[in-house]
This record gives C-alpha cells, sequence and structure tokens, in this order.
C-alpha cells in the first residue's frame, strides 16, 4: 500500500501546486531572473506529469475495487462514485444501437468538482484583470519589467564600471584584440569582411573612415550604428567591454592591405 | 412486426478507406521530408516549388484534410448507416463527396507548390476551390441529415450528436474565415484585416482543430470503441454533459493562439479562462472512452485494435489537458513561437487522430472483407513503432521549444540578451530537429506497414458492396417533452438537434469578434500608418507566396527581451491595412515585424541568393529565383482597387498611377543596389519583395521621430 500513499501524496502536493497563486499571475517578470524560469520549467514539467498520475489513479482505481477497503480506496470510490462492475447490470439503459448499450453511471463526483471549479477559476480570473483591475495586464508587466532593467543600468552605470564612448580607450592586450577578433569574426565579418577589407560596410584597412577613426568613434557608431547606412545598433547585442575591444581590433587591421579590398569611402586621414 | 429489407452502401465506406490509406503515406511523407528540409535546407533541390514555406502548408492540408478528412468520412459513412438502420441518403451524393473531396485534395496539392495560396493558416487554398470545399461539405451534410431524417432507429446515438456538430460547425467556420475579394482566378483578399482577421482566422483555426481533428473523432470513438471491445457506453448522462460543454465551450478557446499579441487584452482574457473550462469536457470523452473499457481491459493487451483506441485516447487526454496548460498566459509566453507547439499538436494528430484512425481500419478492414485480419502480428508491429515515432517526435521537440524560448529570454547580468543573435538559439535545437525527422520516419514506416497489412486483409476476403440488413420501420415517435427526459425528446428531432447545436457553436464566436468592428477602442489608430506603395504591395504578395510566415512571425510581444531583440513590441493599430495579417504561429526564424530600415537594400538582396552569405549557418532556404523572375504586375491595378473596396484609403483613380508609382520605387532600390555594385533590373520580384521588408514596422518610427 505505500505505493498508494506516494500516489496520494503526489496528487495532492499537485493539486496545491497548480490552485496556488504562481499561476494565476501572468508571467514573472522577466530579465536576468534564473529563479524565474526555474518555476516555469517546473510548472511545466508538473503539469505534464499530472495527466499522467491521473491516468494512473484511474487505471488503479479499477484494480482497487477488489482490494479490502483502505482508506484510499474509500477515498477513491468517494470520488469516482461508482457501483463494482458486476453490478452494471442494473444500470443498462434500454438503449441499443447496432448493438451498443449504454450505461447509466453517474458522472463522476471529481469529474464534477474540477469542472465547477475550473468555471469558479474562470470567473475570478475575469474580475481580477478586469473588472478588479488587481493583475498586471501584459501593458503593465512590460513597464515593470523595463523599470527594473533601467534601475539595474542606471547603478551599474553609476559604479563607473561600463566604459562608453567618452571614456573608452584602446586596449593592446592579446587577450583583449583575441576577444575583439572573436566578436569581429562573428558579428561583423558579415558585412565588413572576414578581414576588414570591406563588402556591404565599408574597409577598415585603407587610410578612410566615414565617421571618425578614433576608438571613440567607433566606439560610438558600434553603440549606436547609422541606420541610414544600414549599419546597425549593436548596443544590445555586445556588452561595452566587447565594444570596446572589436573597435580596439579594428584599428589593427589598418594597412594589412587583404585581397579584394572595396574603394575607400569617407575622408582620408593622415598618419603619422 | 413488420421488417423491411435494406442494404448498406460498403462501396462508398471502401473507395473513402482506401483513399484514407493513400494520403496518409503522401502527407506522411511530406511531412518526413519537411522535418528534414528544417535541417538541411539545401533538400528544396534549388527549386521553388518544394522549399518548406510551399511544402509546409501541403504537409498539414493533406495530414488534416486528406488523411484525416477521409478517414472521418470513412468511419461516418460505415458508422451512420448502422446506427440510423438506414442507407444512405442519396447514393450520388456519396459519389459527389467522395470524388468533390478527392478533386479538392488534388487542386490543393497543385496550387500549394506553385505558390497559389491565403497565407491563412489551414485555410491557404485560394477562392475557387473554398467554394469548392463548400459545396462538398454542405453535400456531405445533406447526405448525413437526410439518413438520419429517414432512419428507423427512433432516437440520434451520441455519434451522430458529434457528425451534426461537426458537419454544422466546419461549415460555419469554412464559410466565415474564407470570406474574401477575388483579385483574379488565383488570388484574393480577405475581407478582414489585421487583428480582425487574427481573430476571425484562430477562431477557425483552432476549431477546426476542434471540429475536424476532435468532434468527429469523438463520433468515431462512440462507434468503433465499444464495437471493437463488446462493452456497454459508460455513462450516458456524461455523453450528454461533455457533448454539449464542449461544443460550447470550444469556440470561445480561439484567441488562446494571440496570446501577449496586439488583440484587445479581454479577448485573450477569454481565450484562457475558456481554454481552462475546456478541460473537464474534453476529458469527459477519454473518460467515456477508457471507462467504456471496464472489464475488458485484458483484451487490451492481445487486441491490436483495442491498443490503438487506448493509446489514441489516452493521447487525447494528454493533448487536451497540455492545451489548457499552454493557454496560461505565463506557460504561453514560454511556448509559443516555439517547438512546443509543434509537439503538442502532434501529441493530438499522431497519438489521438492516427491510432484512432488505424484501430478503426484494423477492425474495419476484415469486418467489411469477410475475414481475419492477415497479420496481427505486422499490426503489433506497426503499434510498436507507432508509438515510439510518437515518443522520438515529441520529446525532442519539448526540449526544443523550452530551450530555445529561454535562450531568447535570458540576459547577461549587464542588463543585454545573452544570445543576442538569433541562429544561435537555432543550431542549439539541431540535434533535436534530427531526432524528430527520425520519429517522424518512424510513424511512416508504420502507416507502410499497416497498408501492407490491410492491403493483404482485402486480397484474402471477399468484399460485399451492398451489406443486406434488415429493420422494423421506426413508426411514430412517442417521446414526449417532460422533466427528466427533454435530451431523449431532442434525440428524436434531427432538425431541432442540429439547430440547437448551430445555437451552441454560435454564440462564442459573435461574442468575441463583432465587437473588435463595433468597439473603436479595441484597434487605438496611429496616424503615421500609412497604405502601402504599389510596388511594397507586389512585394507583400511575394512574401505570401513564397509563406514566409510559415517561418517568421510579424508580431514582436511586449516582452523586454523581445523590444530588445526586434525593436518597440506591436501596436494593433499597425495593422489596419494587412489584408490578410502575417503575424505568423511559429518562428523557425527570427520576428521580422521591426525589420525595415535594419538592413540595407544590399544585405537583403545578397541574403536572398544565399542566406549563408551573411548569416552564415543558417537554416533558411536560397531564393535565387527572386532575382531572376520577372514581377508580375497585370493585376496590379485589380489588386489596388480591391484594396479599396476593402477599406484601404488609396485614393480614387490611384490604380492607373501605381504602374508608374511602382517603377518609380523600384527603380530607387535598383539604384542603391548598383550604387553597391549589385547590377540588378528594376522590374525583378526582389526588388518589390525589399520594399517591402524596407518598409515593415517603420510607419511608427516616423511618429516616434515627429514628436521628438
Amino acid at each position: 500500500m505505500k505505493v498508494i500513499k506516494k500516489l496520494k501524496i503526489t496528487a495532492i502536493l499537485f493539486l496545491l501546486f497548480i490552485f496556488s497563486s504562481t499561476i494565476l499571475a501572468e508571467t514573472a517578470v522577466e530579465g536576468g531572473d534564473d529563479l524565474g524560469s526555474l518555476i516555469k520549467i517546473m510548472v511545466a514539467l508538473t503539469a505534464f506529469l499530472v495527466a499522467i498520475i491521473m491516468w494512473l489513479i484511474l487505471v488503479y482505481s479499477e484494480k482497487s475495487e477488489a482490494a479490502e477497503a483502505s482508506g484510499f480506496s474509500k477515498f477513491m470510490s468517494m470520488i469516482n462514485s461508482r457501483p463494482p462492475i458486476d453490478e452494471e447490470q442494473n444500470l443498462l439503459l434500454d438503449h441499443d444501437y447496432d448493438g451498443i448499450k449504454e450505461l447509466n453511471n453517474k458522472i463522476p463526483p471529481w469529474f464534477m468538482a474540477i469542472f465547477y471549479g475550473s468555471i469558479l477559476w474562470a470567473a475570478v480570473y475575469m474580475v481580477n484583470f478586469h473588472i478588479l483591475g488587481s493583475g498586471n495586464v501584459q501593458e503593465d508587466e512590460y513597464a515593470e519589467a523595463v523599470q527594473i532593467a533601467s534601475m539595474e543600468r542606471e547603478i551599474l552605470n553609476r559604479s563607473g564600471a561600463l566604459v562608453n564612448e567618452e571614456t573608452v580607450t584602446i586596449l593592446d592586450n592579446a587577450a583583449a584584440l583575441a576577444s575583439g577578433k572573436d566578436t569581429y569574426v562573428k558579428n561583423c565579418a558579415a558585412c565588413h569582411g572576414m578581414n576588414g577589407e570591406g563588402l556591404v560596410g565599408p574597409n577598415f584597412t585603407d587610410d578612410y573612415w566615414i565617421h571618425g577613426n578614433k576608438v571613440n568613434d567607433l566606439f560610438k557608431t558600434i553603440k549606436y550604428g547609422v541606420p541610414q547606412k544600414g549599419m546597425i545598433s549593436w548596443q544590445a547585442q555586445l556588452d561595452p567591454t566587447q565594444m570596446q575591444e572589436v573597435a580596439s581590433y579594428i584599428l589593427t587591421l589598418r594597412g594589412t592591405n587583404p585581397a579584394n579590398q572595396k574603394a575607400p569611402e569617407g575622408e582620408l586621414y593622415k598618419y603619422e | 412486426m413488420n421488417v423491411e429489407k435494406f442494404s448498406y452502401d460498403n462501396q462508398i465506406v471502401k473507395l473513402f478507406l482506401i483513399a484514407t490509406i493513400v494520403w496518409g503515406i503522401v502527407a506522411l511523407t511530406v511531412g518526413v521530408w519537411i522535418a528534414v528540409a528544417l535541417y538541411y535546407p539545401e533538400l528544396n533541390l534549388g527549386l521553388s516549388y518544394t522549399t518548406f514555406g510551399r511544402l509546409r502548408p501541403l504537409h498539414t492540408n493533406a495530414a488534416i484534410f486528406a488523411f484525416i478528412g477521409n478517414a472521418i468520412f470513412t468511419g461516418v459513412y460505415y458508422s451512420l448507416q448502422r446506427i440510423s438502420k438506414a442507407r444512405m441518403f442519396n447514393d450520388t451524393l456519396s459519389k459527389i463527396n467522395f470524388w468533390g473531396w478527392q478533386l479538392i485534395i488534388v487542386l490543393a496539392a497543385v496550387t500549394l507548390v506553385s505558390g497559389i495560396t491565403t497565407s491563412k493558416e489551414y485555410a491557404e487554398l485560394e477562392w475557387p476551390i473554398d467554394i469548392l470545399i463548400a459545396v462538398v461539405w454542405v453535400v456531405f451534410g445533406v447526405n448525413m441529415i437526410g439518413t438520419l431524417m429517414k432512419r428507423r432507429e427512433k432516437h440520434i446515438y451520441v455519434a451522430a450528436w458529434f457528425y451534426i456538430a461537426t458537419f454544422v460547425t466546419v461549415a460555419v467556420l469554412h464559410i466565415g474565415n474564407s470570406i474574401e475579394l477575388p483579385v483574379s482566378l488565383t488570388k484574393s483578399y480577405p475581407v478582414y484585416a489585421g487583428i480582425q482577421d487574427a481573430l476571425v482566422q484562430w477562431w477557425y483555426g483552432h476549431n477546426a482543430v476542434a471540429f475536424f481533428l476532435t468532434t468527429p473523432f469523438l463520433g468515431l470513438m462512440y462507434y468503433y470503441l465499444p464495437k471493437a471491445a463488446n462493452r456497454p457506453i459508460f455513462s450516458y448522462k456524461l455523453s450528454i454533459l461533455h457533448f454539449w460543454s464542449l461544443i460550447f465551450i470550444y469556440i470561445w478557446a480561439g484567441p488562446h493562439h494571440l496570446l501577449y499579441s496586439a488583440i484587445p487584452n479581454w479577448a485573450q482574457s477569454l481565450g484562457t479562462v475558456f481554454s481552462i473550462m475546456l478541460w473537464m469536457p474534453s476529458w469527459g470523452g477519454m473518460l467515456n472512452g477508457l471507462l467504456t473499457l471496464r472489464g475488458a481491459w485484458d483484451r487490451v493487451r492481445d487486441n491490436p485494435v483495442l491498443k490503438f483506441f487506448v493509446v489514441g485516447v489516452t493521447a487525447y487526454g494528454m493533448s487536451t489537458f497540455e492545451g489548457p496548460m499552454l493557454s496560461l498566459k505565463s506557460v504561453n509566453a514560454l511556448a509559443h513561437f516555439t517547438d512546443w507547439i509543434p509537439a503538442h499538436v502532434h501529441v493530438g494528430t499522431l497519438g489521438w487522430n492516427g491510432f484512432m484512425t488505424f484501430g478503426m481500419l484494423y477492425w474495419l478492414v476484415p469486418k467489411m472483407w469477410k475475414t481475419e485480419l492477415f497479420s496481427k502480428k505486422l499490426a503489433n508491429v506497426h503499434f510498436w513503432i507507432g508509438t515510439l515515432g510518437i515518443v522520438v517526435w515529441v520529446i525532442p521537440m519539448w526540449w526544443a521549444g523550452i530551450t530555445q524560448s529561454l535562450m531568447w529570454k535570458e540576459f547577461t547580468p549587464l542588463g543585454l540578451l545573452k544570445y543576442p543573435n538569433f541562429l544561435e538559439t537555432v543550431l542549439q535545437i539541431v540535434p533535436m530537429y534530427i531526432m524528430r525527422s527520425v520519429g517522424g520516419a518512424l510513424y511512416l514506416t508504420g502507416i507502410i506497414i499497416a497498408s501492407y497489412n490491410l492491403f493483404k486483409t482485402m486480397g484474402m476476403g471477399s468484399f460485399v458492396a451492398n451489406e443486406e440488413a434488415e429493420a422494423a420501420p421506426r413508426g411514430p415517435i412517442t417521446d414526449k417533452l417532460q422533466y427528466g427526459m427533454i435530451h431523449r425528446y431532442l434525440e428524436s428531432k434531427t432538425l431541432l438537434f442540429t439547430g440547437l447545436a448551430f445555437v451552441a457553436i454560435i454564440i462564442g464566436g459573435l461574442v468575441e469578434i463583432v465587437p473588435t468592428y463595433l468597439i473603436s477602442s479595441n484597434v487605438p489608430t496611429i496616424a503615421s500608418v500609412q497604405p502601402y506603395t504599389p510596388l511594397e504591395l507586389e512585394g507583400r504578395d511575394i512574401y505570401i507566396k513564397e509563406a514566409c510566415n510559415s517561418c517568421h512571425s510579424q508580431m514582436v510581444r511586449p516582452f523586454r527581451s523581445e523590444v530588445e531583440r526586434y525593436g518597440e513590441y506591436s501596436k494593433a493599430g499597425e495593422f489596419v491595412y494587412d489584408h490578410p495579417h502575417l503575424w505568423g504561429s511559429k518562428r523557425t526564424g527570427p520576428d521580422l515585424h521591426r525589420i525595415g530600415g535594419k538592413y540595407s537594400n544590399m544585405w537583403h538582396y545578397l541574403h536572398m541568393e544565399n542566406p549563408r552569405s551573411m548569416s552564415p549557418g543558417s537554416l533558411m532556404p536560397r531564393y535565387p529565383w527572386l532575382l531572376e523572375n520577372q514581377l508580375d504586375v497585370s493585376s496590379l491595378e485589380a489588386k489596388i482597387s480591391a484594396m479599396r473596396t476593402l477599406g484601404v484609403p488609396y485614393p480614387e483613380g490611384f490604380e492607373s498611377q501605381a504602374n508608374a508609382e511602382l517603377m518609380q520605387q523600384a527603380e530607387i532600390i535598383s539604384n542603391d543596389l548598383l550604387e553597391n555594385g549589385i547590377v540588378t533590373e528594376p522590374d525583378k520580384e526582389i526588388v518589390a519583395l525589399i520594399a517591402y521588408l524596407q518598409r515593415l514596422g517603420t510607419d511608427i518610427k516616423t511618429k516616434v521621430a515627429e514628436t521628438k
């Protein structure tokens, strides 16, 4: 009977879980929040388990009817409310369709309980979100997520941990340049060529620059982009250190003279 | 008592049965093909006809309407005659039903691979075929209702309740969703736009699942399961309760396909709560099926028919639990647009529809050919290989969906997206795509084994086209409308029953769709949103023709992670001129609603020629023909005037200048490409497509710029 107890506990835990408030809410606020994701996965997995558990209960209750009246089987017969199979003759209706007969069994009480429960839940949900307005609808949820993120960002900015277009300097250590090259190959090479020779975007290896040749200029172009020329903004995709590294790496490409260079664009800058 | 002699029409059942097997193999083969194409894009062999975008609707239409559709007709034509104790109403109508349906399937196959499509999911067929479908479907309905009217049985059995609901609702859905304005024989625009089009589409799409994949199969279950198990139906009361609650509630749940989209919040919430309320009515069917097997479980082990039914009904229970769960907004935020959704759908189609069909075929063929099944062993092999196929299909896709979604949403401690490059999240799940195609191939192997087994069985037996039967005439109906017997009374009145089913299914759709027209606050207008230019309109039609919306959504949801990745979240007012809407339902590639202005024209040109040149590792097929095909502007004038009829404010007489305006804009783009070293004629399809892509989602930015 140990198995039955376990089954029972699992079923009760699940019911508690499904009616707990986390599921009633729309989403948890997202953003760097591993716990939120974890909860979601747990919800998903637990939910899948229930289908199987319910099924097991259903099938199991079939056999337990013959067993001695344990607490569990009493409970099961209460929520199922169906007579033993030997007595089904009494329930036979006078329906006969091509040999198919029908029994007049009661609808299982657990079924009705969940059905009514779901109707009640629906009413609570609608009242909560659309009459009382006490639940966050999606626009509020979004505004909240953005606000939290911008507060976190502000804290980081003030701490001085982030470089920006004013404070940026050239990095020349090998590790930073290697990391810059990595970022370049993944994100920039498609338009500027594998070796900076230029393709859709301009050539980095000549002495001509469209938006300036200082590391600050490059940083700014990368960060904000030049949408009218097709250069996208990267600040949502690269963090400030990555932008600093890739700008530093690009500056090392001048004079490398790769094959298939694109014609110069922009102004000629003098280098000593 | 006098007894009438008559015969059952088995010939029509045989025709539908063979069509089921043949189309089943075709539909699943295309399915495996596109499953492979997802990770091996060169599989299209460089042809436009075989790209994923064209074959995906072919697979869904073939699976739903050809395979499952023919299975429904097979099952209905056999069982309806017997529970009515009458031959079909009219043999000619039966034949029109059969040949008309096969004609539709062939036309569908030809048009879909040619890129003739409305882009609306599960309703991709163009208007002439839509009319044909409506006609054939009504023929089926008349034939069915006619049979019920002349039945010898006093009451209508529960199986037929579900058949009636199926006929009525599919007719309403199909006609409602297909109201479109023809531009030419092969092109039309839906009268609905933007959020209304989305609501109508998913009212249809969701209920196509409900009333084409669910209710007819519940009807089949109520006939074939008790027949095969030789057991009485568990509960007549439960039948009544779950039938009416199911058909009433199902209709309301459509908006759960549009959670976190630009449709009004109240409509989304209705979608959620009605989906939750749908859980028990759906499980009512499962319960009545499984509990009917009470006392017959020992036979399940060695009867392949019952084995298929048990797994089929259990799969139905699983997917109808998963459905309400996915309708919770917190779960939906995680699952929508990912591979979790195809996984959910395939539990239903492969498990419920497929296995119920196979169980039915294994029972019917020996019965109709008066023999034993050729090989029980092969049927068991089919059962296990099919079950394994479903598991190998579904579990990797659950994980793929959850994995990718979490990657989309993950931020670094600095508040940046951890995986800003969409492609990275796709490449992560390629191994799961490969496993899925293996699962599909297993399932396909199963149906091939089944067809061998069934055709062998047919060869062994002798088929009787007209099965003799006899029954007493119905005589006068004595039921009275009295307390406790109301439903029994209804069961004796075919037309009244049909009428009430119609009332039950019409309410939900009206409540959800009509207010979006009547109450203006549901679609807040945005002044800067303007109609498409002629070139953009033509480009949009190329987007539709190539079915870009099979893999790319146009709906940025209001999540911080999506706004960071794509741009401002999508607003209802941005779609008011979108006939049809192109929001999509699955992101195999990134969202495109804010693609406009993000990349240069040259980038798009090179990307269409070979996606891997701009995004190394991309799984998108190449579209080199767009660079060569001449843009067909022959119906441009008709398109403009059709759009005006539908309410798009093109000025009067604009169609006469449309061509010139189109060329002007095309030249700007081709000149820009030329400056970047790409020589192309302005009248190529690629130019129009670029114009459309560059326009997408930009109107709202104009407004932001102005207010600044």
